[in-house]
């Protein structure tokens, strides 16, 4: 009996090693260990041994049983993995083939570096303030200490509507319209757009400032020179070089142009910055008295600073863009790129 | 303002390296923007001696000389025949660039060879005119550099001033600010002028007529003059300053004003009639012939210069044709007076003539430096034209200016600087700017600023000075030590950015067109000309007609926009622009600028590429785009009305945005005569948001909401609609079931045409019910199912399929 077991367990075995399907396997389990199968039938003849036969037969036929068991199964996975591996070879697709993708939108340029600025300002403790495009020469000019037939009038060309109304030149008259609004201290930006009618490769009829103002009790040209010099460091990067030096402008005194090092030479000397190392970036200077005499602050107790700069300069270094009229093209194959 | 370094040395010892004093200069805030080297590159040309000098064998003209350039001797052929053996020449060697980009090279002339070329003024540029080659001096050292040996090498700063300094239009005036910085003194040169004349009083007398436009007016009388062309050093230096040489005389004047900085004018006695000058104003409409001969008409606020019978100069800006120095003169009145700032500038405006001498009156000019001035051009005319100067000064002054005098607080330097300066030192530095400084008591400074600078009247003025003089890098670095205050960026501020940001991830790019546009444009978006938006407000001096008007609407700007970018073959566009408008507000001052975002899209809706689905953009794209902002901005009761839209829509595919009954802005396809307007071939839509309305309608977004922990359940109804009936009733009828269980409702499906009559439309929702409690059982949800169901039959009337 026990040799008709093995025997029948070499013959399942060598069978199930032709099969070569999940249907082919599943066959060969019917027969053998099915409700009909031979090993079933062998188990039903059990009946015919002695009670101390059954024990020793019965072992060997679980022991068979489980071999065979064991068998279908591992033959059955090594078919699977044939079957899944065969699938995923025939479900190759060509991933060189472009992705399908949703249209992305861009800011523009100006925005970001506004934006930009306006998050190393509000760090430092400084308000958003706004004000009108279309100014009152007051707010422009007078108050600002640039009364009329002044020559510094000279150097902004401005447009206007009528005698007294113009678009402002400068995001400057926002510090009068804030100190006119608020007893100090005072800490904003003025993010804005301004107009000259001047037009060529490095003007724009239309272009954007940020002027900042600081006014309290205490502050000094140097904290000037130290918020500046904080702010280029963190919009340039921290090794880049700074400098302040004279200039004038009616509505600060003492006045600075601020230069930082060539971007682009490092400060070696190069077309950009016409071989003197060093580009201009922003106006500045201490708040002038007779600023403070048109809004009422008492310039015995109060100081404080101004400073103005032009976006486009900034995005123009900052994106390594020579002419600054393709800022307002509005080429979206320029503009996508940012 | 352009210099050069060896005038300034006339001034100033001086001998930093250009470049320093370059620095130097730009740090006292007189800005170099060029530096130019004087002979430079000319090192080739140097000095040599002609040893012998034979006739060429081949050419009666030419002679072959032998020349030594202190290394070796060379064969050299010249056309000149100013010199002899032993002269000492200018040899311009092999390799070097004579101006005008001349190359010296090896070659033969004639058969001989030449190995360089014996050079006259001409053809170094140190005079315009040369009758042979340069005979040096015997002293000069052969092999050195002709401009080495010449003294002539220099360099040229050209300097921006800033408008408020007037006393550095001039080469002394920079001198000083050098001597300042490097606290030396300026040396002033002794003035003695050789009176060998007669009397001045008894050839010229001046009468002021306008003491106001012309507190001061002096005058010198130089007789003998031969007018020459003016020698090299003088052509020279004018010409480094931009300046054309045209003779002695007039050079002169040209001279001095770069040096002095002060205006000089010379006319030709024999011209100005009856010997007289009076300072008066022209005659209302009086006709004036400058000497650029242009005919001026003048105003009786323009100051002249007359003699006994008419005008001869435009006081300050530009002299008359009618008594120009030229051909023949021989009798000079030199005119060195001070003009009134504002008069001169009015007057220069108006006509609109800037020239050197208006630029400077313009700013201001130094009144008690008119004679130092005079007294230089008249030498120096005398000296270069022989002429004799007349015995005295006209010098008519009726109200002597005096200087003024300025109190400065130590404690307020220091407190505007951050610097922590002594008395002395600040003494010091006043001192070394030419300031008489008293010090009435400790810490406070009387300071009497010379007239020349005309910028100085307030104390803040001097504390500039101080530290401008003392360094900007001197001042230390330094945080405020403000009030403890911040505030965060506005709302505004914020959720504009915001909307930008939800924008761009919509696939949106951003663009900014000039604020500025074309008066046509109202007319091509088809609105009507007594629309408000028609009337913008209009510039007086615009760049250009199609650059004049203020927009009142965003949408020619973005159409402007696409036209372009649909040139360049971009064809499928998705761009906004959030800007301001400009509304006229009548009876107020300045318009109204409301905040705008505005957006313009066309083509297809999705990247094109292998493996997309084809689809053209249309008005629910747009519309969904809107919702996204609206909802993200929380606007509630939020509603669409087809009602009463601006004209540049299509009249069936376009709404209004209201909240409650506040319009927010509109949406839809441009109307198809828009887009023949502008020449496009794709239906546009149009997107515009007034930020402002948006922001004050906002509500608060209250607490968070937690999601229930139970799954929801659909079902679906599919109904039948009179085809002009708004979904949004039916949307509006399934929220009115007031059930806390009812989550949410949306349309899957809209479907006209087929087995559906032409008078209705098929519309299928899908409604969401669900519970924080627990899971909803198939009764409950059902029950509430009929609820709304039965709210659709009996409000709206619907069927269902």
């Amino acid at each position: 009996m026990k040799d008709k077991l093995e025997a029948l367990l070499d013959q399942a075995l060598s069978e199930l090693a032709q099969a070569s399907t999940e249907e082919g396997v599943q066959e060969l389990r019917v027969k053998y260990l099915g409700k009909k199968g031979e090993l079933t039938s062998v188990m039903k003849g059990l009946g015919a041994f002695t009670p101390e036969e059954r024990p020793v037969i019965g072992q060997v036929v679980n022991t068979v049983k489980g071999k065979l068991e064991e068998a279908f199964e591992v033959r059955g996975g090594e078919i699977r993995e044939v079957v899944k591996s065969a699938r995923l070879s025939a479900e190759r697709i060509d991933v060189t083939l472009p992705g399908r993708r949703r249209s992305l939108g861009s800011k523009h340029p100006i925005t970001l570096v506004t934006e930009e600025i306006t998050s190393i300002f509000g760090a430092l403790g400084f308000a958003v303030a706004e004000g009108p495009e279309i100014e009152l020469d007051f707010y422009n000019f007078e108050a600002l200490n640039l009364p009329k037939d002044h020559p510094a009038r000279d150097m902004q060309d401005t447009f206007y509507f009528g005698e007294s109304v113009l678009l402002r030149t400068h995001t400057s008259p926002v510090q009068i319209r804030t100190m006119l609004k608020q007893p100090p201290p005072v800490r904003i930006i003025a993010p804005g757009t301004v107009y000259r009618c001047d037009s060529d490769a490095t003007h724009s009829p239309m272009f954007h400032q940020v002027e900042g103002l600081m006014v309290d009790k205490g502050i000094t040209f140097g904290d000037l020179k130290g918020i500046l010099t904080l702010f280029i460091s963190q919009l340039f990067g921290s090794d880049i070089g700074v400098r302040l030096r004279p200039s004038f402008f009616p509505f600060t005194e003492p006045s600075a142009e601020v230069d930082i090092a060539c971007v682009i030479c490092r400060g070696k000397g190069c077309r950009v910055c016409k071989e003197t190392g060093w580009l201009e970036i922003l106006g500045a200077g201490m708040v002038d008295p007779e600023v403070y005499r048109h809004v009422g602050y008492d310039s015995e107790l109060y100081t404080g600073f101004a400073f103005g700069m032009g976006i486009e300069r900034i995005a123009m270094l900052k994106y390594g863009i020579a002419d600054m009229r393709l800022l307002f093209e509005n080429d979206l194959r320029f503009l996508k790129q940012f | 303002m352009i210099v050069t370094y060896n005038w300034l040395k006339e001034f100033v010892d001086c001998d930093l390296p250009a470049a320093e004093l370059s620095h130097l200069l730009t740090m006292l805030g007189l800005e170099v923007e060029r530096m130019e080297e004087l002979g430079g590159g000319m090192d080739d040309v140097v000095v040599a001696q002609v040893l012998e000098k034979n006739q060429h064998p081949n050419a009666d003209k030419l002679s072959l000389c032998k020349v030594d350039n202190g290394k070796e001797i060379l064969n050299v052929v010249c056309g000149a025949q100013n010199f002899k053996a032993g002269d000492k020449v200018a040899l311009a060697q092999i390799g070097a660039t004579l101006p005008g980009d001349f190359k010296i090279k090896r070659s033969k002339i004639r058969g001989e060879e030449s190995c360089g070329m014996l050079c006259s003024e001409k053809e170094l540029a140190l005079s315009l005119e040369s009758a042979g080659i340069m005979i040096l001096p015997e002293a000069f050292k052969l092999g050195t550099p002709l401009f080495d040996a010449l003294g002539t090498k220099d360099t040229v700063f050209e300097i921006g001033l800033t408008p408020n300094r007037a006393d550095c239009l001039s080469v002394v005036g920079i001198a000083r600010e050098i001597a300042a910085k490097l606290g030396k003194k300026v040396h002033y040169p002794g003035l003695e002028v050789a009176e060998t004349g007669a009397p001045i009083d008894t050839i010229a007398k001046v009468t002021i007529e306008a003491p106001e436009l012309c507190p001061r007016y002096t005058a010198r009388h130089i007789t003998g003059c031969t007018l020459a062309p003016s020698p090299a050093w003088l052509a020279n230096r004018l010409q480094a300053a931009g300046i054309r040489s045209i003779n002695n005389v007039v050079d002169v004047t040209n001279y001095v004003l770069l040096e002095y900085g002060h205006p000089l004018h010379a006319f030709d006695f024999t011209l100005v009639a009856g010997g007289k000058i009076v300072v008066a104003a022209a005659g209302e409409g009086e006709k004036f012939v400058t000497l650029d001969g242009q005919e001026r008409i003048l105003t009786a606020s323009d100051l002249t210069i007359r003699d006994g019978e008419k005008g001869v100069a435009l006081a300050g800006i530009m002299g008359g044709g009618n008594s120009e120095i030229g051909e023949g003169t021989t009798e000079v009145l030199l005119e060195s007076a001070y003009f009134n700032p504002s008069a001169i500038r009015k007057t220069s405006k108006r006509l609109g003539i800037h020239t050197e001498s208006s630029h400077r009156f313009e700013r201001g000019t130094d009144v008690a430096g008119l004679t130092r001035a005079l007294n230089r051009a008249a030498q120096l005319i005398a000296e270069l034209s022989g002429g004799k100067i007349a015995k005295g000064i006209i010098d008519v002054y009726l109200h002597p200016v005096e200087p003024r005098v300025i109190k400065a607080r130590l404690a307020r330097i220091n407190a505007v600087s951050g610097l922590s300066l002594s008395a002395a030192e600040v003494q010091d530095i006043l001192e070394r700017l030419e300031f008489e400084v008293k010090q009435p008591e400790p810490g406070v400074f009387q300071v009497r600023v010379p007239l020349f600078r005309v910028d100085l009247e307030r104390e803040i003025d001097l504390v500039e000075e101080v530290v401008r003089l003392n360094g900007f890098e001197k001042v230390p670095a330094t945080l405020p030590q403000a009030s403890v205050f911040s505030d965060l960026p506005s709302d505004f501020q914020r959720l504009a950015a915001r909307v930008k940001d939800l924008l761009v991830s919509q696939g949106l790019s951003e663009v900014i067109n000039y604020s500025f546009v074309a008066p046509a444009s109202c007319e091509k978006i088809l609105l009507s000309a007594d629309d408000v938006r028609s009337n913008g407000m209009v510039l007086l001096n615009p760049i250009s007609d199609e650059l004049s008007v203020m927009r009142t609407t965003m949408l020619p700007g973005l159409l402007d926009t696409a036209v372009k970018n649909i040139s360049f073959r971009t064809l499928n566009l998705r761009i906004f622009e959030m800007r301001r408008i400009y509304l006229p507000a009548p009876g107020k001052e300045l318009p109204e600028e409301p905040l705008y975002v505005s957006a313009l899209l066309t083509g297809s809706r999705d990247l094109e590429g292998w493996n997309q689905k084809k689809g053209e953009i249309d008005f629910f794209d747009v519309k969904g785009i809107a919702e996204n902002i609206l909802a993200d901005l929380s606007i509630p009761n939020v509603s669409f009305s087809a009602e009463s839209l601006d004209p540049y829509y299509h009249p069936g595919k376009a709404c209004r945005i209201l909240c409650g009954n506040k319009v927010l802005g509109s949406l839809g396809e441009l109307h198809p005569t828009v887009q023949e307007n502008y020449g496009i071939g794709t239906p546009l839509y149009y997107l515009e948001l007034n930020f402002e309305a948006l922001l004050a309608s906002r509500k608060g977004k209250g607490a968070a909401q937690v999601p229930s922990r139970f799954p929801s359940t659909f079902r679906d109804i599919a109904m039948l609609l009179p085809k002009e009936l708004p979904v949004a009733d039916v949307l509006y009828c399934v929220k009115g079931v007031k059930a806390p269980e009812l989550e949410g409702v949306e349309v899957f499906d809209v479907y006209t045409g087929g087995n559906i009559s032409a008078a209705e439309k098929s519309v299928a929702i899908r409604v969401r019910y669900g519970s924080k409690e627990r899971t909803l059982t198939d009764d409950e949800v059902t029950r509430l199912h009929q609820r709304v169901t039965d709210a659709l039959t009996k409000k709206l009337n619907v069927s269902f399929r």
